[in-house]
């Protein structure tokens, strides 16, 4: 056959096959138990009668349960070993010097570029860790630690229709210390646009996999989940009533699916009530493990010489190894795993009121796989429920109390998918991106860690 | 740091994806507030070679007219970005010496690919002999031998191919690299809004 004829023989047409969807709300910090709880009582109608004909489960997320990692485990199907981002903050290598990791420090290929390759078109709304903006086979709209919103929007041609919704990145969290009525407020405002620019561009763009993600559920969590737990908390219901326009929101998107598209909503994070925050900087410091060189140091960046281990935000433990850091005080080998042995067993005696605030302490080969395993703390605390770890540099005390009255929890995220059998009876937060993939016909690869849930 | 003009020069079959690349780069351009202009070829038939037909020396002279601007922008600091076939080699060249500043990317993509994709119908009015005269079809195109980027657009998404191109246009140094996302501004903003949560 000549050039012509095969040239001529390419235009014939095809059967059109009606092309596959996935629709995936995103709750951040919604926790599996309370979605429940939501659907039993009333203030999640929609909900309720989708979670009906699906499965709602609880799911797991990686360790430390931060939205930067636990995000990027979502949309990478990958573990933070393979994807780089172990928390919102990070040092860069050979130095204390932090940064802060961002879009362009994920090493694993996003699961819209995956699907960018088969030609089939994203559009992702609010998503954590995914700033700024990269362009992709779509639109994207990048969620927290998002800072200018020209940076967060691809393509550019957007941002005008955003301007015109009036889409706000994300509440003021300042305001929660100012006046809770002011914060509501905000938050409510914050999601009304979020609201409308998800319903906009559902109807307006093309897609395969549409992907709306409310952050403002996890910053409600942080600063008024008392309000949540106490029935007579003077913001019981401002905190049911957002909820109850969650639930408006799910009801609009899953009243306009045809049958060729799958619903799934997930969360990155649970929830759980605080009842001490416990500083390990301040444990390590107090048990000799680290130095300082000031009295009140504003972060690691400020360690001093002797030091043989440090924390950072929330629950990750870094040994002060020779060769890896400028002034590494720890030999590799014997003295490393001793000094991990040690670390993990004086953590493990902590305790608040008779009760044990640490349930685990991983060694980082327990719970990371990949490529980037050096740059993983070398040992990750999991708390028990109550017992809120922070990375602060500067405290004075093993515990106390801020502002702050929820906190994350690992074991209580919530996946759903609207259809009644799914392989896992507990998810992983790594299977949804797998599962998409495989939803949309696409082949996995073969290096994710999640596996596909249907 | 004042900005250093250049010509980003795209290259290859109709229908190989040239002006959806170069579009796809002036958006990531503007992002990093380079100053662009775009000479696209359909465009420039409409009016500065308005009237050039396609016969050799025609095309020659369309894609001078195209390489003497591209030079008046690029001295002028602007980067100036061509997406014409500019299908003959030695022309590419004489443009390539005349400016300096000189980024060659050759959109590769088969024949057949781009006969299918065929989104101007040309492709279609070539094979009928409508169009008598037409590149890859009846009348030649010449490869670069050695462009500065060769993307395939058969194989990658455009949003690779793009990719490709920025990271080379930073290595070269005529695009300020992004490694630092956040301005020392907006690290502080970062800072608060993380303290504000608790994480720092």
């Amino acid at each position: 056959m000549g050039i012509l004829d095969r040239l001529r023989s390419l235009g014939k047409p095809q059967t059109e096959v009606k092309e596959k969807k996935v629709v995936l709300i995103g709750l951040d910090g919604t926790p599996y138990t309370l979605l429940k709880q939501f659907c039993a009582d009333g203030t999640m109608p929609n909900l309720a009668k989708i979670a009906a004909n699906s499965s709602l489960r609880q799911m797991d997320v990686s360790i430390p349960e931060v939205s930067s990692t636990s995000w990027t485990c979502f949309y990478t199907g990958m573990n933070p070993a393979q994807h780089g981002i172990f928390g919102f903050l990070d040092l860069q290598p050979n130095s204390y010097k932090i940064y802060f990791p961002n879009s362009k420090s994920v090493k694993a290929p996003a699961l819209w570029d995956v699907l960018g390759n088969y030609g089939k078109r994203s559009v992702v709304i609010n998503v954590p860790e995914t700033y700024p903006a990269k362009p992709l086979n779509g639109a994207l709209i990048s969620g927290f630690v998002a800072t200018d919103l020209k940076k967060a929007t691809y393509p550019p041609e957007l941002l005008p229709t955003l301007m015109e919704l009036e889409y706000r990145l994300d509440p003021d969290a300042q305001k929660a210390r100012e006046s809770k009525d002011a914060f509501l407020a905000d938050i409510y405002d914050v999601f009304e646009k979020r609201r409308k620019t998800i319903l906009h561009l559902f109807d307006q763009e093309k897609w395969s996999l549409f992907i709306g993600t409310i952050t403002e559920t996890d910053r409600l969590h942080h600063f008024m989940w008392d309000a949540l737990v106490d029935k007579n908390h003077p913001y019981h219901n401002g905190f049911l009533d957002f909820y109850r326009r969650v639930d408006g929101l799910i009801g609009e998107v899953y009243d306009r699916l045809d049958s060729n598209t799958t619903f799934m909503m997930c969360s990155d994070h649970g929830f759980t009530s605080i009842e001490q925050q416990v500083y390990l900087n301040y444990w390590l410091k107090d048990n000799g493990y680290l130095k300082f060189t000031s009295e009140s140091p504003k972060s690691v960046e400020e360690i001093a010489p002797g030091t043989r281990a440090f924390a950072m935000d929330p629950t990750r433990i870094y040994i002060n190894l020779k060769g890896k850091y400028p002034q590494g005080a720890v030999e590799p080998g014997e003295e490393y795993e001793h000094l991990r042995r040690e670390i993990a067993e004086g953590l493990r005696a902590i305790t608040y009121q008779g009760k044990p605030v640490i349930k685990k302490v991983f060694m980082k080969e327990e719970v990371f796989r990949g490529p980037l395993m050096q740059q993983a703390p070398d040992l990750i605390v999991l708390s028990n429920y109550g017992f809120d770890m922070k990375g602060s540099t500067n405290k004075q005390t093993l515990m106390d109390r801020e502002i702050f009255t929820g906190m994350h929890t690992q074991d209580d995220a919530h996946f759903l998918i609207n259809r009644k059998d799914i392989n896992e009876k507990k998810p992983h937060i790594c299977d949804i991106a797998p599962t998409i993939m495989k939803e949309l016909g696409i082949v996995i690869p073969s290096d994710v860690t999640g596996v596909a849930l249907t | 740091m004042s900005q250093k003009g250049f010509t980003l020069w795209f290259t290859g079959l109709s229908g190989a994806g040239k002006t959806t690349l170069a579009h796809i780069v002036e958006a990531e351009m503007r992002r990093r507030n380079l100053k662009i202009e775009i000479l696209d070829g359909d465009v420039v038939r409409t009016n500065l070679s308005k009237g050039l037909g396609f016969s050799k020396e025609d095309r020659d002279t369309n894609i001078r007219r195209i390489g003497f601007v591209c030079h008046l922008l690029s001295r002028n600091g602007v980067a100036a970005i061509s997406a014409a076939i500019s299908p003959y080699r030695e022309i590419r060249d004489e443009v390539r010496k005349m400016i300096g500043d000189f980024v060659e990317v050759y959109v590769h993509c088969p024949l057949e690919v781009c006969a299918k994709r065929d989104v101007k119908g040309l492709y279609a009015k070539a094979m009928s002999g409508e169009i008598p005269v037409f590149t890859g079809v009846s009348d030649p195109y010449e490869e670069p031998l050695n462009p500065e980027v060769l993307v395939d657009s058969s194989k990658e998404t455009p949003e690779e191919s793009a990719q490709k191109i920025l990271k080379k246009l930073e290595e070269l140094g005529y695009l300020p690299k992004t490694d630092e996302v956040y301005s020392e501004e907006e690290e502080e903003e970062v800072k608060r809004r993380l303290e504000e949560l608790g994480y720092f």
